[in-house]
């Protein structure tokens, strides 16, 4: 069978992408960037101020000294990194297709491995066109237009953020549009099915960007979550669906997909319980319709809720059936940072390790319901049927938490050093001032023993045990003795110090300055985050386009009843869970 | 047997068991993983 299909799509993609790889790196769509990202812009104006300014003094002093004017040069702002940033891959990307188009044009395909590769490239070309405007266009344009209705008093609420109008969700829009509206061009098709190799790279690499200690914490509260609701979805099942009357093979598929991990585990139980086709169809029916309603309304619920990363993370990934949905909902949730995504992959794992456990479960389960039921190989099933690039996710971690890719204290995308912090940071004379009379005021009796409350009240620890008021002092020192912060320590007891009240609002400031001058953004994982955006981005697109109205349609009858009951329990039952007892710790 | 070895499915579960797919993206991110660390790092 020959896979590739003759198109000049390939060609025609990679050339749009030269084009505004050209155009970024030429200037003539600064106007319109200047509109799609307001705050690099804005930061590029400043540079630009601050620059000029600069230049006509050392112009005038320069003139003064009877010297030609200075060769300056305007330093790169956010806005010229943005716009290098999509030159770059609109390069890399727009040659290679423009390469293979040519290429795929002239060859005459012979069936084997080369012809399936090529047949691939194309879909990957539309996927990827796809993200690249919804995550440089529209994106932006929403965030742009929720905002100037809210700024307008036409709404209360910025409409964009709350329906999460990002570029997850219309990327996913577009994908569900583009397969039930247009269908998937027929040059596109097996490119298209690559989505879910992406997203599992994605979450492999995920791996990554995990410390053993958040690790640990994320997986004690994982594992009691996931062990709550897992079995008991599964045991609501199985006690409906005998209550119910329906099939015990039915009811066993229906309760691995609802309990474990959607798709995956009603594939994997299905030969234990001895699954009809048309069981397996409506089983997967049910939990896409659950999963893709999930998908766009927890996001929602959560921003409305006002929860945190580490609390929507638990309850997408408790809550939400199918993995990539998983992903789907927290990537939503939180567009531009990683860390609902770093939670809800955490307890989607968790979830899969529980699928052996399922597995035996409802095989003991379906012999003891069933008269005549054949025994299967466990063992073989499990095996068989394990995800394996799960285990590539741990291997990762393992890796990773020995600081293979990145030093330990990197993991949050920002890391302390007091060596890095650059001579035009350092405190200003006035500063220092300010400090010094806040450190000469907290040392005098009332406020020395109105601070040591402060530290009490506020439960003020490091490293095991409580800040004294002595070892603020000592920070004070440092910080004026060498206008930056000298340790990760001492800028964790100047940060409490510095939400302490009636402290002066100038030294407040300079406390606040000093620190983030030695917060410094770690380049390693920043570009991990940014490939994992990516690799989520395009498979989420891809997930997108499998979503067909047909595949929802095979739900219907007992399994949609029970499927629903079941979610809803869980879904309400996980967000109950979630509000009262997990905190924002991470 | 050759449309068998490169039927992908469908994208709707990344969980599906593929183990040609799963190592392949076993490799891949690995590819990444020190690329990123070799070039950036």
């Amino acid at each position: 069978m020959i896979y590739t299909v003759k198109s000049p799509a390939l060609l025609i993609i990679g050339i749009l992408m030269l084009i505004w790889g050209g155009l970024n790196n030429s200037g003539a769509v600064d106007g319109m960037q200047s509109y799609l990202q307001k705050s690099a812009y804005s930061d590029h104006m400043k540079v630009k101020e601050k620059f000029d300014a600069e230049m006509r003094v050392a112009t005038e002093m320069a003139a003064a000294e009877g010297k030609p004017a200075p060769d300056m040069k305007v330093p790169a702002s956010k806005f010229d990194h943005v716009k290098a940033y999509q030159a770059q891959l609109s390069f890399i990307f727009g040659g290679a297709f423009v390469l293979i188009g040519l290429f795929s044009l002239a060859w005459k395909p012979k069936q084997g491995n080369l012809d399936y590769y090529v047949s691939v490239v194309p879909g990957v070309a539309f996927i990827l066109l796809i993200a690249f405007i919804v995550r440089w266009g529209l994106d932006p344009v929403f965030a742009n237009w929720g905002k100037a209705v809210k700024d307008a008093g036409t709404l209360t609420w910025d409409f964009a953020k709350i329906f999460n109008l990002n570029y997850v969700v219309l990327g996913i829009v577009i994908g569900i549009l583009v397969v039930n509206v247009f269908k998937i061009p027929a040059w596109a098709a097996n490119g298209v099915r690559t989505a879910r190799f992406f997203l599992k790279t994605g979450v492999i690499l995920l791996g990554t960007l995990y410390s053993a200690a958040e690790l640990a914490q994320l997986g004690a509260l994982s594992v009691v979550m996931i062990g709550v609701f897992v079995l008991g979805s599964v045991g609501i099942v199985l006690f409906m669906g005998k209550r119910m009357g329906s099939p015990n093979s039915m009811t066993a598929v229906l309760s691995a997909g609802m309990g474990v991990c959607g798709v995956s585990a009603t594939v994997a139980a299905s030969p234990v319980v001895q699954a009809k086709a048309e069981e397996i169809a409506y089983t997967i029916g049910t939990i896409l319709i659950w999963g893709v309603g999930c998908m766009f309304l927890f996001p929602t619920v959560g921003h409305i809720l006002g929860m945190g990363p580490v609390q929507f993370g638990a309850w997408a990934g408790t809550g939400i059936l199918n993995s990539a949905q998983v992903a789907g909902a927290a990537l939503a949730f939180d567009p531009h940072g990683i860390e609902t995504l770093k939670v809800a992959e955490i307890f989607n794992i968790t979830r899969v390790l529980f699928l052996p456990l399922i597995v035996l479960w409802l095989a003991a389960w379906y012999v003891k319901h069933e008269e005549g039921a054949e025994k299967v190989n466990l063992a073989q099933v499990v095996v068989a049927k394990f995800p394996v690039f799960v285990l590539g996710f741990i291997a990762m971690f393992a890796l990773s938490s020995v600081g293979t890719f990145a030093p330990a204290g990197h993991y949050a995308g920002k890391y302390f050093s007091s060596a890095e912090v650059k001579e035009d940071k350092l405190l200003k004379g006035k500063e220092t001032r300010a400090l010094e009379g806040e450190l000469t005021r907290l040392r005098e009796p009332e406020s020395a023993q109105a601070l040591s409350k402060y530290l009490v009240d506020k439960s003020v620890i490091l490293e095991g045990h409580k800040v004294t008021a002595e070892e603020v002092y000592q920070a004070l020192s440092d910080l004026i003795a060498n206008k930056k912060v000298m340790t990760r320590q001492q800028n964790n007891i100047l940060k409490s110090v510095a939400k302490m009240e009636g402290l002066d609002a100038l030294a407040k400031g300079s406390i606040e300055k000093a620190g983030k001058a030695a917060m410094h953004d770690s380049k390693t994982i920043k570009a991990y985050r940014d490939w994992i955006a990516w690799l989520f981005a395009f498979g989420l697109i891809g997930l997108g386009m499998q979503i067909t109205g047909k595949a929802l349609k095979q739900a219907g009858g007992k399994p949609l009843i029970i499927g629903g009951v079941v979610g809803t329990l869980k879904a309400v039952g996980s967000l109950i869970v979630v509000l009262m007892f997990v905190k924002e710790f991470v | 047997m050759e449309a068998q070895k490169f039927a992908r499915g469908t994208s709707l579960s990344i969980f599906v068991s593929d183990r040609r797919e799963d190592f392949s993206a076993l490799i891949f991110a690995f590819a990444i993983a020190f690329g990123v660390m070799l070039i950036v790092g």
